[in-house]
């Protein structure tokens, strides 16, 4: 499958903090890929470069495009949303209808009006009198109008409570994505969109510590409910991460093919939040 | 120009006036109401003789006049209305590429398909040329009601008001000039457009101090280097009412087309193109 992004050797210098270092990455079209870090990572850096917010370093081209060059010629492919509420305050909701049909190719200002009338927002209100809920869905209202191929969602559901978040990725999943659009979502709230991701991505200090499709993680990593006597075979196989659960060791393994690791005990694919955990303890070892 | 890429301008520049209301709308409104009440107290406060006389002197004094003549006196009482839009354009220029970046909806302007070139152009075409519109509609609003007041005190009076139609057409007159002088006046001064927006697109805070001190600091190093005032003498003369304060058409064609305006209109660009670049890449 094409890849949407493509990058090389993208890095981000602020003084003398590396906030992108060295970064590779491709994220196939039509996937909904996650891009997972803790705070400081990088994942806003890394998103604001493929949206061409920030200038960086490297080879860099999202659906076609070199986003340095041309951002508001990429801007008609590509469509963002971030934690913070980027609305303006000041605009009427109505207001921000009449700006994107205005300055949008590809906005369809029916399509929004008809997603709004399925939420509370007053179209008379101005946004700074909207909760943070509402500010989302009105972004996501219009954003959804918007016929573009790739979607950047810096922690969208940030701050937000479960309704508005559940809320949110049903309306992104049955009305946005329709198989051949890519969405990016960066998070640190990982559980909540596993089940959404065909592709994943994990961000720290700046580096890509994991870079996969969803379906190939089973194949990579095994977590192995180790019996007590078992151990040190376990750990002559270098597990990447060892954790203790209920009295029991789980060992994570990458690369190890299962039929090495059947004898150990029970085999599990690791939960996203687990991988996450036992990447990035194998990270901060290095 | 594509109708697209119009439409999208006129979106832009519709979106400078409802963000920036107070300064392109309500501070002439609320001048053009001081104007009139004060206006009104003042008349009010004559002699029913008094105000007869001044409503007969000026329809006899306007009665049969050249229009085009006549409007020089009211182009020169629109002076308030351009001194206020003067301070609201070093305002605006000098916080609009700011005031997103501080709340962040920069973000959100630049996920939309809009360049920064149009960004910062319509920024500068809003002020200097849209802004004036507005403060245009309020002067001959302001005029209009006057004029019609003393016809209609005049014609109480049982005074002879045919003059005060001269008055009118005059006040009518006068407006396109009063427009013509703004834009001029803004073309003229179009080094300090670039040079607030270049601060305004670079400050992370008080753009208006960055844009003071870093010219304070280059009239001193100029001073301290090279012993010249060659740049304090280039503002002052740019500076001087007297270099684009017009109030009739020749003046106007004659500064609109002299040397001195086209230096000022290659410094301007230049300084714009850096607030351009500036907005660029925002970290």
């Amino acid at each position: 499958m094409e890849n949407i992004v493509h990058a090389r050797g993208l890095t981000k210098l602020y003084g003398n903090f590396k906030a992108l270092d060295n970064v590779d990455l491709d994220i196939p079209q039509g996937a909904i890929s996650g891009l997972i870090g803790p705070n400081g990572a990088g994942k806003t850096t890394t998103l604001k470069a493929l949206i061409g917010l920030c200038d960086v370093e490297g080879e860099l081209e999202v659906a076609g495009r070199d986003p340095r060059g041309a951002r508001h010629k990429l801007m008609e492919d590509v469509c963002f949303i971030a934690d913070v509420g980027i609305l303006p305050k000041w605009l009427k909701v109505r207001q921000i209808l009449d700006y994107v049909a205005g300055v949008h190719p590809r906005f369809d200002r029916s399509k929004a009006e008809k997603f709004l009338a399925t939420t509370e927002i007053p179209v008379n209100k101005r946004v700074k009198e909207l909760s943070k809920g509402m500010v989302t869905q009105l972004h996501l209202a219009v954003v959804m109008a918007i016929e573009v191929r790739l979607l950047v969602l810096d922690e969208p559901t940030l701050g937000l409570d479960i309704i508005y978040r559940k809320e949110f990725y049903d309306r992104l999943l049955n009305d946005f994505y329709d198989g051949d659009r890519t969405i990016i979502i960066s998070t640190h709230q990982v559980e909540e969109i596993e089940a959404l991701l065909s592709h994943l991505i994990f961000i720290n200090k700046g580096k890509i510590v994991l870079n996969s499709m969803m379906s190939d993680l089973a194949e990579i990593y095994t977590e192995v409910v180790v019996a007590p006597d078992q151990t040190q075979q376990a750990e002559a196989l270098k597990p990447i991460h060892i954790r203790k659960l209920l009295g029991k060791s789980c060992y994570t393994f990458e690369s190890v093919p299962r039929v090495q690791l059947e004898g150990l005990g029970e085999l599990y694919t690791p939960s996203v939040a687990d991988l996450f955990v036992a990447k990035l303890k194998d990270h901060r070892d290095e | 120009m594509n109708n697209f890429m119009l439409s999208q301008f006129i979106t832009l520049l519709r979106r400078e006036v409802s963000e920036h209301k107070n300064l392109f709308i309500w501070a002439p409104v609320v001048l053009g109401l001081l104007i009139f009440v004060v206006d009104f107290l003042i008349i009010n406060a004559l002699t029913e003789v008094d105000k007869a006389r001044a409503v007969e002197w000026l329809a006899r004094y306007f009665d049969g006049g050249n229009p085009v003549d006549m409007s020089a006196v009211f182009v020169f009482h629109t002076l308030p209305f351009m001194l206020i839009l003067h301070f609201c354009a070093i305002l605006y220029l000098n916080t609009t590429l700011y005031q997103d970046r501080r709340d962040s909806s920069i973000l959100f302007w630049q996920s939309m398909p809009v360049s920064n070139l149009a960004t910062v152009i319509s920024k500068v075409v809003a002020i200097t040329a849209i802004a004036p519109l507005f403060y245009v509609a309020v002067i001959f609003v302001l005029y209009a009601v006057g004029i019609l007041w003393l016809i209609f005190s005049g014609m109480a009076l049982g005074i002879d008001v045919s003059g005060l139609g001269y008055m009118f057409i005059s006040a009518v007159w006068s407006l396109p000039v009063v427009y013509l002088f703004a834009l001029t006046s803004a073309i003229w001064l179009l080094p300090m457009v670039g040079w607030l927006l270049l601060f305004s697109a670079f400050a992370n805070r008080t753009p208006l101090i960055w844009a003071i001190g870093v010219l304070v600091l280059l009239l001193f190093l100029e001073g301290f280097i090279f012993d010249t005032q060659f740049l304090s003498n280039w503002i002052q003369t740019r500076s001087d009412p007297d270099n684009f304060i017009i109030v009739e058409y020749g003046g106007l064609m004659d500064r609109l087309f002299s040397y001195d305006m086209f230096i000022g209109i290659v410094v301007g660009s230049i300084l714009i193109a850096g607030a351009v670049y500036m907005r660029r890449f925002i970290d």
